[in-house]
């Protein structure tokens, strides 16, 4: 497994894909903390339960931990971006026809399969690492900027520390479930286009509309377990019950993933 | 030893059969060519080798594994399957040792095949820049990685200008030389009679030969073409040489007759003493194209598949057979 994360590294390791997935991440972050800091300062109606989304109150941004408060709100967002590279780092094995040459080297299909998740893993750690950095940077200046007050925030450096790390733990499971929500989807389909346009579909389109009509099944679903797991758990949903259902849909994901790349013939 | 062998090997994808109950041993050591039409089931028997395709029935093995576990041959095979495949924003020494690394193999190794194929220097640009004949190399390069004794090469001469082909003829031969056994499928007949030395030729997922190149060169045979000065007298003449013994088919305005050269002189004179002029006789030798082309019913499988689809069938058994030369070697 780790010569197929070895070989999947190597294949990550060009400077268009890494700086477009970090350079992405690093503007969604620092573009949402501002947003999210304006639009509470400005008395601005934030919608607390938008398709996937779920964005903090003036309440938030002010306490102890409103250093970080903007992340839930790009939580989703992030994951799009996450689902999407993940998805091209898989479907274009299979449209440049590299799956036969990776197949015949390691015909053990599942090791394939590990080492592209733990190599694409690490590289989520790196992405939540990034937007993390950027929402903790970015919170003071536009809190300033926002005319919002900071003196409910962590001063103590043991909280700090404590919040921050809590804070990339949960940003890192939720990308990571995204991802592989990408993964899952490239290898069905074989196509990185139609992976994004599901995803994105899913989460702006399908479970909206799942949450207009049945709004207690609606926090269950990916896209808002996820948001609460990002936030550290939400009011429908808690973080112990964001965790397990997240983790729950990481294990269907890449067990369907796995059925699909071990029973499929290679014919690309 | 048979490096490959598969009995009654079959691949069906839905109603069309790709491969049908294939049955053949191929020799270790040395180059064999794979031939056969477009649709004829050389990629697809290439692809069940190597595990990428499960078959629908049969069995076969690969340096004596089944193909149901190619785990345990992987490592002594390297294969260049259709066209080569590679990552194009990477560099070609980038792709290589992802692969390299796949194979727990060193880096130096890929630094040793790119010199085989003589990309070094080049090594260091996007694939996607590569021409078709460079993007070849580098998947004969990726094919020579584990330093196999297996090469399983489909179309490597593909995109390659004539300098290109004879560089890789000769590649082929010296890699056959070095013990390995070089399996090479190819549409040019005259790059097979070069460079193979056992040939097996499929039509529509069946074997119709397979043998030594020599065996298959020595089933061409001589022909004595003639046409009669007047055309209304070529009923006549096809009775009086069949009356004289000789075997008449009629193509067009041209009789062919299986006959030698050294027999032209004898047709002439019975066309004369029947009164019949002869406006051409010509003696020829058949080609290893004709040969392919009689044993393969000149049909081409990816028509024939159309054809069969449209018609709801399998095309085996749908179009015209040739018949087996030979099982097996």
């Amino acid at each position: 497994m780790l010569r197929a994360t070895r070989s999947q590294l190597t294949r990550l390791n060009h400077r268009s894909f890494l700086l477009g997935w970090l350079g992405l991440t690093a503007l969604l972050s620092a573009m949402f903390t501002a947003v999210i800091f304006q639009a509470a300062s400005g008395g601005a109606a934030i919608p607390g339960s938008a398709p996937g989304g779920g964005f903090p109150t003036l309440a938030d941004l002010s306490g102890p931990d409103g250093y970080v408060a903007g992340l839930g709100g790009a939580a989703s967002i992030l994951g799009i971006v996450t689902l999407s590279y993940w998805a091209i780092a898989t479907a274009s094995d299979y449209t440049t026809g590299l799956i036969r040459l990776l197949v015949q080297a390691e015909p053990h299909r599942l090791r394939l399969l590990a080492g592209k998740v733990l190599a694409l893993t690490g590289w989520t750690a790196v992405v939540a690492t990034v937007a993390t950095a950027i929402t903790v940077i970015a919170s003071p200046l536009v809190a300033r900027a926002a005319d919002l007050s900071t003196s409910g925030w962590d001063t103590d450096v043991v909280d700090l520390v404590a919040t921050i790390a809590s804070t990339w733990l949960n940003t890192f499971l939720a990308l990571e479930v995204w991802g592989i929500i990408g993964l899952v989807i490239a290898i069905l389909s074989r196509s990185s286009a139609v992976a994004i346009s599901v995803g994105v579909g899913y989460v702006l389109v399908v479970e909206g509309a799942i949450r207009l009509i049945a709004s207690d099944v609606a926090d269950t679903l990916p896209g808002a377990t996820l948001t609460a797991l990002a936030g550290g758990g939400s009011e429908p949903l808690s973080y112990g019950a964001a965790i397990g259902l997240g983790l729950v849909y990481g294990a269907i994901g890449l067990g369907a993933a796995g059925v699909a790349l071990v029973r499929r013939d290679v014919v690309e | 030893m048979a490096i490959i062998r598969t009995t009654a090997l079959t691949r069906r994808f839905g109603t069309l059969t790709a491969v049908d109950r294939l049955s053949l041993d191929l020799p270790t050591g040395g180059v064999i060519g794979l031939v056969g039409p477009n649709g004829s089931g050389k990629s697809t028997l290439i692809r069940m080798l190597l595990g990428l395709i499960r078959p629908s029935d049969g069995t076969a093995q690969v340096l004596g594994h089944p193909i149901t576990h190619p785990a345990r041959y992987a490592s002594r095979v390297g294969a260049l399957i259709e066209s080569p495949a590679f990552a194009p924003n990477l560099t070609a020494y980038a792709n290589l040792l992802s692969l390299a690394h796949l194979r727990g193999l060193d880096a130096a190794r890929v630094d040793e095949v790119l010199e085989v194929v003589g990309l070094l220097g080049r090594d260091r640009e996007p694939v996607r820049t590569f021409s078709l004949g460079m993007k070849q190399r580098l998947g004969i390069a990726a094919a020579l990685l584990p330093d196999p004794e297996l090469l399983l090469l489909d179309e490597p001469t593909n995109g390659l200008d004539p300098a290109g082909i004879a560089e890789i003829r000769v590649l082929l031969r010296a890699l056959a030389e070095q013990g390995r056994t070089v399996v090479v499928s190819s549409h040019l007949l005259t790059e097979i009679e070069a460079a193979c030395d056992h040939v097996v030729i499929l039509t529509l997922g069946t074997l119709v030969f397979a043998g030594p190149m020599v065996e298959l060169l020595a089933k061409t045979s001589e022909h004595v073409d003639v046409c009669p000065e007047h055309p209304g007298d070529a009923d006549r003449l096809g009775d009086v040489l069949t009356t004289a013994g000789w075997f008449v088919s009629a193509v067009g305005a041209v009789l062919e007759l299986d006959a030698s050269a050294d027999q032209a002189p004898a047709v002439n004179r019975a066309a004369a003493a029947a009164g019949i002029t002869l406006r051409t006789l010509i003696a020829r030798q058949e080609t290893l194209e004709d040969v392919f082309l009689r044993l393969t019913g000149g049909t081409d499988g990816d028509l024939a598949l159309q054809r069969a689809a449209q018609a709801g069938g399998s095309p085996v058994g749908a179009l015209p057979q040739a018949q087996p030369v030979k099982e097996s070697p």
